[in-house]
């Protein structure tokens, strides 16, 4: 079976307290609703979450969103360490692409879907974030930046897509409604153009514009 | 609003509520009043072959009533085109049969596709009613019937797959096919051009060429292996897993050969009516097949070459 791989990682530093946190919270299990009861979707795509402030936790490993019925929430408290995110997500992809093909699956590469709503206080995230977009399974990395988020620094977090939050025409909480839901709808339609055998061209179907954001033109190299 | 005659509609004569579906193709809106009709709508109606989907509408509508009520029971189809300039901009359908969608634990409701038979059933759908084995086998001859009749009416599917097909149980076991505007006569263009759904496609039809009826009877096989032995996955030639109670001996004994049959080369698929046959358990009775008479041979060829002689015929009496 060919396999695409999800990570959320979440920012739940200080920042996100109150409704911002909360409109991540109530809307994994929507996400988690429209995977799980989408059977050929979910035998196609894998799923993990990552919460990051000071340090970066696993919350929920790499699994088949059809196999769990709850999931840790996320909260809020902290600062914002970058680097310790893309150091967790590196030995994570690893970890799972090399389980995977264990277990006889082929793996597309990793798609993460990274979210902040501010500046990362750590200087050295950089170097991280390097060391992960040149490690063997690099993923691919949607970024989204809401609050007090840069969109220079968005934009260099990621390398496939980049959003920024319109100013003040849409609340944090909103923004990430839009996100939630633009995510879903990335792993469902990204899935749904895989076969089992990799026989048909596969692409992941990413939306260019998600309402509420601002897309970010990704720093060339 | 009436759709009964089959003629175009104009578009600003159909009444669009609340979305309810969203594919590559178009966008579905109910039309006409919640819960009756459907409109579809194409995202790209300058691709539209007009012809074609007015050759749908007229199968229909040149059906007896009973063949039709058939159609409207086991098929979302095109009732009528929707036109504006002289564009077609899509076209209105029947929503599917209400025991064919289940709720969800969030109490919305979802189409009961046919991936929910491929697979052992998961906590997240556990709303969905799981067929007894004899249920299951209903099933698949409900879905080959439907092929063979669509077959016989001279046309071709096209696309079938794991989200096209819905199925319920009560009263009694059901199919409803959907994406109709998918089908199009033999050897002609369907109204879109059509992509086949991954893990669903015929790898040994000719590149280049449109859908057949021998690339439906593979793909009649795939449906067939697959619910019969809950695997999405699986192709013809591969060892068949029945899920245990489908079939019995005799039946499971006939499936067999066309079940390897349906691996060989594009052109030699067995037909839906073999399918149907092995699946009733009805037995076949083994006939000789006709063999040229040779020709003779030993014969002088001059008794054919030689002419007699040739005499004349006497035209007035005396």
């Amino acid at each position: 079976m060919q396999i695409l791989p999800f990570y959320l990682l979440c920012d739940e530093s200080g920042s996100m307290t109150g409704d911002p946190i909360d409109a991540i919270n109530r809307a994994l299990p929507d996400l988690h609703h429209e995977i799980s009861t989408n059977p050929t979707v979910a035998d196609k795509t894998r799923f993990c979450l990552i919460g990051f402030s000071d340090d970066a936790s696993v919350l929920q490993p790499l699994v088949d969103l059809s196999d769990i019925d709850e999931v840790p929430a996320l909260s809020a408290g902290g600062l914002t360490d970058y680097g310790t995110a893309f150091r967790t997500l590196l030995r994570s992809v690893e970890k799972d692409v090399a389980e995977l093909k264990a277990q006889g699956h082929e793996v597309y590469r990793p798609v993460a879907f990274f979210l902040s709503d501010g500046i990362p206080t750590d200087e050295d995230w950089p170097t991280a974030h390097r060391e992960l977009l040149n490690s063997r399974y690099a993923p691919k990395i949607i970024a989204f930046g809401i609050g007090d988020a840069e969109a220079q620094i968005i934009g260099q977090v990621a390398n496939f897509r980049a959003f920024i939050q319109k100013d003040n025409s849409v609340s944090p909480a909103q923004a990430l409604r839009e996100f939630a839901s633009s995510l879903t709808r990335s792993i469902v339609r990204s899935a749904s153009s895989i076969s089992s055998d990799g026989s048909s061209d596969f692409t992941l179907a990413v939306e260019e514009k998600v309402p509420g954001f601002e897309t970010v033109t990704l720093d060339k190299v | 609003m009436t759709v009964h005659d089959g003629e175009d509609l104009a578009l600003h004569q159909v009444k669009r509520f609340a979305r309810v579906g969203d594919g590559g193709q178009g966008e579905v809106f109910e039309a006409g009043g919640p819960g009756r009709l459907l409109y579809k709508e194409y995202r790209e109606p300058h691709k539209v072959r007009g012809d074609a989907l007015t050759h749908l509408v007229r199968v229909r509508q040149e059906m007896a009533p009973a063949e039709r009520d058939r159609l409207d029971r086991q098929a979302a189809w095109p009732l009528c085109r929707v036109t504006d300039g002289g564009r077609v901009t899509g076209f209105l359908m029947h929503r599917a049969p209400e025991a064919m969608t289940w709720t969800t634990s969030k109490g919305d409701g979802k189409l009961i596709e046919l991936s929910y038979l491929l697979r052992e059933a998961k906590a997240a759908w556990s709303a969905v009613p799981q067929p007894v084995p004899a249920q299951r086998l209903d099933l698949v001859v409900q879905v080959v019937s439907l092929l063979e009749w669509l077959h016989g009416l001279g046309l071709v599917v096209g696309d079938l797959s794991h989200a096209n097909v819905l199925w319920s149980l009560a009263p009694e076991p059901a199919v409803h096919l959907l994406d109709c505007d998918g089908i199009r006569a033999g050897g002609q263009d369907p109204v879109l051009d059509q992509a086949d759904t991954p893990d669903w496609h015929d790898p040994l039809a000719p590149a280049g060429l449109p859908a057949s009826v021998d690339s439906d009877r593979y793909k009649a096989a795939l449906m067939i292996g697959r619910i019969l032995c809950r695997d999405p996955l699986i192709r013809p030639g591969e060892p068949l897993t029945l899920v245990p109670g489908t079939l019995d001996d005799r039946r499971a004994g006939q499936l067999a050969p066309l079940w390897r049959q349906a691996a060989g080369a594009a052109g030699s698929r067995p037909d839906l009516g073999r399918w149907r046959t092995a699946l009733s358990g009805r037995g076949t009775i083994p006939l000789r097949r006709g063999v040229p008479r040779p020709a003779p041979s030993g014969a002088d060829p001059a008794v054919f070459q030689q002419r007699g002689p040739r005499g004349t015929i006497p035209l007035r009496g005396d």
